[in-house]
């Protein structure tokens, strides 16, 4: 619970610094801590932090598209900011710290941890909006006729 | 209305939505829904580093206009990006005169931000709460915060003073390094890795990143490499900057 609440306010104020629209604020801060709790418990589960952060991305956007629907505003705006817990911060920050201390094979393992968590990141994102945008082209075609 | 000015508005809107980090997807389509909402057929081609578009009325299709903007300063304003969306999105119900939509434009480009305080004790907040997240105690997390405003407030100086983001980048890393391991090694009882972390979090990509995979996904190629680079670069001067700033201390200590 003290973690949802703190990646809420981890979603909210970098949501201040992107500049966005104060009545989207809550629902950036809302859904990164969604986001959050998605992948501590999928970490607790399988124990893997790659696959961990790739349902949480894949939460995270679903949750996007949908309030960017009912809001009527871009997704981005949600999105961006409710990324920002689960980017492989530390994992980045260990790898460095490994190459400083010349422990050259546990910073290619970290450096790999981080690159496979951006990665699952981006995928998660790939998936979900190509999914979105299938089923808008689908409204828009069925509209026109 | 001529096709130069409808132009001129397509062109504007583009230049206001690149320059806050839109996706690229986002501003072609902008532009063709302004020219198409003053019936003007138009071809545009977007990089993040410039804007091509070429127009021509619908009854005279032998005198077509061109323009080339070059955008080079990039920022994030999400706000900026719902605005024009809501911008375009009237004009297509109902056009409005050429002075009148470049008023509203120019009054969107200069939207008011929120605050610098509250910019500022927003990025403390940030700190704060990643470095609680990552395990850090109440203690390191203030600590955090305080770092984390500092380099803030250096990193929107040297925007300001038009240094590239790269070095500022590298030397709020270094900056927030130095502190923390200073500190770490002055009061016994920090840990210094979630400070590290909870304060250069304000400074991490995220937005380029994501807009990269964004355009790939609806084929920019180009962009999308351009910004994955720039996100890449950012990385790197982010941990050279904080390498620096560890080895420096150790090699001091």
């Amino acid at each position: 619970m003290k973690e949802f609440v703190l990646a809420f306010l981890g979603s909210y104020c970098p949501a201040i610094l992107f500049n966005i629209e104060r009545k989207n604020l809550i629902w950036a801060g809302l859904c990164g801590a969604i986001g959050w709790a998605a992948y501590r418990s999928i970490y607790a589960f399988t124990q893997s932090e790659i696959f961990g952060v790739f349902i949480a991305a894949i939460v995270i956007s679903a949750l996007s598209e949908i309030m960017a629907k009912v809001f009527k505003t871009p997704s981005t705006v949600f999105y961006i900011p409710s990324l920002f817990p689960i980017v492989p911060g530390i994992s980045a920050y260990n790898t460095v710290l490994y190459i400083i201390d010349k422990k050259i094979a546990e910073a290619a393992y970290k450096g790999l941890e981080t690159l496979g968590s951006a990665g699952a990141i981006a995928f998660g994102i790939l998936l979900i909006s190509t999914i979105f945008r299938y089923i808008n082209t689908q409204n828009i075609n069925s509209k026109g006729q | 209305m001529e096709v130069r000015e409808v132009l001129n508005i397509a062109i504007l809107s583009g230049e206001i939505l690149l320059t806050s980090g839109s996706e690229i997807y986002r501003v072609e389509d902008t532009i063709d829904r302004i020219c198409s909402a003053y019936d003007i057929k138009c071809e545009s081609f977007v990089t993040p580093s410039g804007i091509f578009v070429s127009g021509w009325a619908l009854n005279n299709i032998n005198e077509s206009v061109s323009f080339i903007k070059r955008i080079r300063n990039r920022t994030i304003n999400l706000h900026n990006i719902e605005m024009i969306n809501t911008f375009s999105r009237n004009l297509q119900i109902k056009t409005m005169p050429y002075e009148e939509a470049m008023k509203i434009l120019k009054s969107i480009k200069i939207a008011p931000y929120f605050s610098f305080t509250k910019r500022l004790s927003a990025a403390g907040i940030t700190s704060f709460a990643y470095t609680v997240l990552f395990k850090g105690t109440f203690f390191d997390g203030i600590l955090a915060a305080g770092i984390s405003m500092f380099i803030y407030f250096i990193a929107e100086k040297m925007k300001k003073a038009d240094f590239s983001q790269y070095f500022t980048n590298f030397l709020c890393s270094f900056i927030a390094g130095l502190i923390a391991v200073n500190a770490g090694k002055f009061i016994g009882f920090l840990s210094i890795n979630s400070i590290i972390v909870g304060s250069i979090m304000i400074l991490v990509p995220g937005l380029a990143i994501t807009n990269g995979i964004r355009d790939a996904l609806h084929g920019d190629i180009l962009s999308s490499q351009s910004r994955v680079v720039e996100a890449l670069i950012i990385v790197t001067s982010i941990g050279v900057g904080m390498g620096l700033a560890l080895l420096l201390m150790k090699v001091w200590m």
